[in-house]
């Protein structure tokens, strides 16, 4: 993944923030699993997959100091189960930008796939930045 | 696991109290350190008063719930739409909820359709939302 960050001036529909692979290693779920409060289930929870998706794109973003980011709302479709040890791909995009007044918002679509290219999980977050 | 899917069917709840320190642990989980959730100093100066959890971290709950009740269908053709209503702050007890509101078939497939919510221990609704799973019935 490059370390290339964009502004969020930068920003605009169809930008696609850089793809970022990951192993699901026992290190990595486990982390997640003490932060979510969760015995966990022996695979990968569909949600520590989505935080690393959020993770990348957060990697990639620079927002001025101090922004308040709000998340509004998140829609999640899960097609595939991981075990610890996989490798996934997440790919974003912003696919809009809405501005009123001092208020934006972003609508970021997100799909991860495993080593062979098959949909694991797609999602679409809203994120309110109020001014 | 829900044994008997039928409309009206709860799903088993499940109860999470929210610190600080899981806030910075998943905080670390997601590379989101976003300062509302995580410098209490700044969280304190803006309107919301203070830190506040991440979304994500209620909508795990969700899929915890979710999971409890479904297992790998649910991880593994689970889908659902959430909004978030409310923040969640170090101290709040939250409850997640959540029932089969119908079962339908399309194409030969069972699917369980579901509504969701998280409150605090105010009753405040912090996470509302619905999905959907596939079921063998």
């Amino acid at each position: 993944m490059s370390d290339k960050s964009v502004s969020y001036d930068e920003l605009a529909p169809g930008y696609n923030f850089p793809p970022a692979t990951y192993e699901l290693n026992a290190s990595l779920v486990s982390k997640y699993l003490r932060a979510v409060d969760s015995p966990g289930d022996g695979f990968v929870p569909p949600l520590a997959i989505t935080a690393c998706a959020i993770a990348a794109m957060i990697k990639s973003l620079s927002l001025p100091p101090g922004t308040i980011a709000i998340h509004a709302s998140q829609e999640l479709e899960f097609f595939k189960l991981m075990p610890v040890g996989a490798t996934i791909e997440c790919r974003s995009r912003v696919a809009q930008k809405i501005t009123r007044g001092k208020m934006s918002m972003l609508i970021l679509e997100t799909e991860i796939f495993d080593k062979n290219g098959e949909k694991v999980q797609a999602g679409k977050a809203t994120v309110a930045l109020p001014g | 696991m829900v044994r008997d899917i039928r409309e009206s069917q709860a799903l088993n709840p499940v109860v999470k109290h929210i610190t600080q320190e899981k806030i910075n642990l998943y905080a670390e989980a997601s590379g989101d350190f976003n300062p509302i959730h995580v410098d209490e100093a700044f969280a304190a100066r803006t309107p919301l008063g203070g830190t506040i959890a991440h979304g994500m971290l209620s909508l795990a709950y969700v899929s915890e719930m979710m999971t409890s009740a479904f297992g790998r269908s649910w991880v593994s053709g689970g889908k659902l739409r959430a909004r978030f209503k409310e923040a969640a702050r170090p101290g709040d007890t939250l409850t997640i909820s959540g029932k089969i509101d119908c079962v339908e078939q399309k194409d030969n497939v069972s699917y369980a359709n579901c509504t969701f919510e998280c409150r605090n221990q105010k009753g405040e609704t912090i996470v509302v939302g619905e999905a959907a799973v596939k079921v063998s019935k």
